[in-house]
């Protein structure tokens, strides 16, 4: 056990864990942050998605101790209910989510992407920012739709919030 | 070793590291992005004592030109070869190579030392740099030595690493203004897979229309390390590259290839994806010469 202190969605806080627990799971068990979710275990799926210093990673490759005094930012810290975030918003209003397991993870990626850019994307730019998401029921469709949705609105208010 | 019960080790400067390393009795490993490394520990193959957390280590994320050639720190993650405007310029291939490498989040994570240390036969940053005749700088407390790429690796997943060096620098040749390369790559899928075949090419253009003076082809995946295609090479230089000579240039790569079959492909598959491949990256290669 070693005492790790996390800037977990712009909070301080201070854990006690093995430092070689993943990410994933220091924000699910200890921090209660269960967005992120488990699926492959091994970087293939991106329904673990999180921010770290401002780029998206796997939480389940990453180590805890490896991330100590970085900034990390969940799904949670994007919005909430009552408070949703553009890109949240835009996949309740295009209906891009089914079962919801792979949606924290993508609404993390598609956040990031869509920040870095100042246009609306084409579905090829979204597919390639994308790829490291895997959804197994909406066929990706809708989707990208949403991605589309949230970019253009985002701009129409004068481009990324942060 | 239980996950729970391993330690950490987070070194601020590649002194402290070396120190440990040599000095540290318990059983250790090096982690930098972990995407191989958290996966075989996962898989129960990484049970260390103690993880060296490399991600501190700022003074090995650099890419910089000197004299000799192009430095390029371990630590770089791909995501920083695919933004860099000198790597852009003048090592377009090792660019096109880390592209191509997993997704986004991957491509965040990983760096060119691990994907090296690691030494995967479908490794794709490996073919890349066989043909920008890379140099690998290992380090351990007492010593420093460099050593050519082709002399790094020992067999599949095998490198000349010992348990007390680490990579501390990767040297390549900056591609001069008559340089061209491409990294081509099949996978089972577009974003996430592992290479079923891969090839990276670069050639050093002449004055004359498709005029090739030298060039280099490195296949990965299709042997139990990199398979440099000499024979291939030196047909390059016979006559322009026009689309005779570079399906001629292609169909000889068949015969250049030592693959296995595996899961991902057989290996009659694999020699003909070679050849194809090698043919597709000719092809663009001569395109883009053309438009310049
Ligand atoms: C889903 C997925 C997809 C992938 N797709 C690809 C792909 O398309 N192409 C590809 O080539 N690879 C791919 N990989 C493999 C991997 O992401 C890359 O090889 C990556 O570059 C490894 O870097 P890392 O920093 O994560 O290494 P780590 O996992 O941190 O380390 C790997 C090994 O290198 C050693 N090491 C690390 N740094 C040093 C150093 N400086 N000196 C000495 N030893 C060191 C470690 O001890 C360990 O043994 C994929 C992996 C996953 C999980
Ligand atoms: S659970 Fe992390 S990538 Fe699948
Ligand atoms: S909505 Fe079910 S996996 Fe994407």
């Amino acid at each position: 056990m070693k005492e790790i202190q996390l800037k977990v969605n712009g909070e301080e806080v201070s854990i006690k864990s093995p430092p070689a627990s993943t990410l994933l799971d220091v924000l699910r068990d200890e921090l209660d942050l269960i967005g992120a979710k488990e699926c492959c275990g091994k970087g293939e799926c991106g329904s673990c998605s999180v921010e770290v210093d401002g780029e998206v990673v796997c939480s389940c490759l990453m180590l805890v101790g490896q991330t100590e005094n970085t900034n990390i930012t969940t799904v949670e810290g994007i919005g909430q209910v009552g408070g949703m975030d553009v890109m949240q918003q835009a996949f309740v209003d295009e209906g891009a989510t089914q079962c919801g397991y792979c949606t924290p993870g993508i609404i993390v990626s598609a956040k990031a992407f869509i920040n870095s850019i100042d246009h609306i994307p084409t579905d090829d730019e979204v597919k390639t920012a994308l790829g490291g998401n895997l959804c197994r029921c909406t066929g990706y469709t809708k989707i990208i739709k949403a991605v589309q949705t949230a970019a253009r609105r985002q701009l129409a208010a004068g481009g990324a919030p942060g | 070793m239980r996950v729970s019960e391993m330690d950490m080790y987070s070194p601020s400067t590649v002194e402290e590291c070396l120190y440990f390393l040599h000095e540290e009795e318990k059983s250790s490993r090096l982690l930098a992005g972990g995407t191989d490394a958290v996966v075989r520990m996962k898989d129960g193959y990484f049970r260390p004592e103690i993880w060296i957390n490399l991600k501190r280590l700022d003074e090995l994320r650099f890419i910089s030109e000197a004299e000799n050639g192009i430095h390029i720190g371990p630590l770089t993650t791909h995501t920083d070869i695919v933004k860099s405007e000198l790597l852009q310029e003048k090592a377009d291939v090792l660019v096109g190579a880390s592209r191509e490498v997993g997704a986004v989040q991957l491509q965040n994570m990983g760096t060119l030392g691990g994907n090296l240390a690691t030494a995967s036969p479908a490794g794709d940053m490996i073919p890349a740099l066989y043909v920008l005749d890379a140099k690998i700088e290992i380090s351990s407390f007492h010593d420093k030595k460099v050593v050519p790429i082709h002399e790094f690796f020992t067999g599949p997943g095998r490198t000349v690493l010992k348990q007390d060096e680490m990579i501390t620098n990767i040297i390549i040749q900056p591609q001069g203004e008559n340089e061209i390369g491409i990294f081509e790559k099949l996978g089972p899928r577009k974003a996430q897979s592992i290479s079923i075949v891969n090839v990276a090419i670069n050639l050093k253009m002449g004055e004359n229309p498709r005029e090739c003076l030298s060039g280099k082809i490195a296949f990965g995946s299709v042997g139990p390390t990199i398979i440099r295609s000499k024979k291939c090479e030196r047909m390059l230089t016979l006559g322009p590259l026009d689309e005779t000579a570079i399906q001629n240039i292609a169909g000889a790569a068949w015969k250049e290839v030592m693959p296995i079959s595996d899961v991902r492909g057989s290996a009659k598959y694999r020699r003909s994806m070679a050849s194809a491949l090698l043919e597709r990256g000719l092809h663009r290669l001569m395109q883009r010469w053309d438009e310049r």
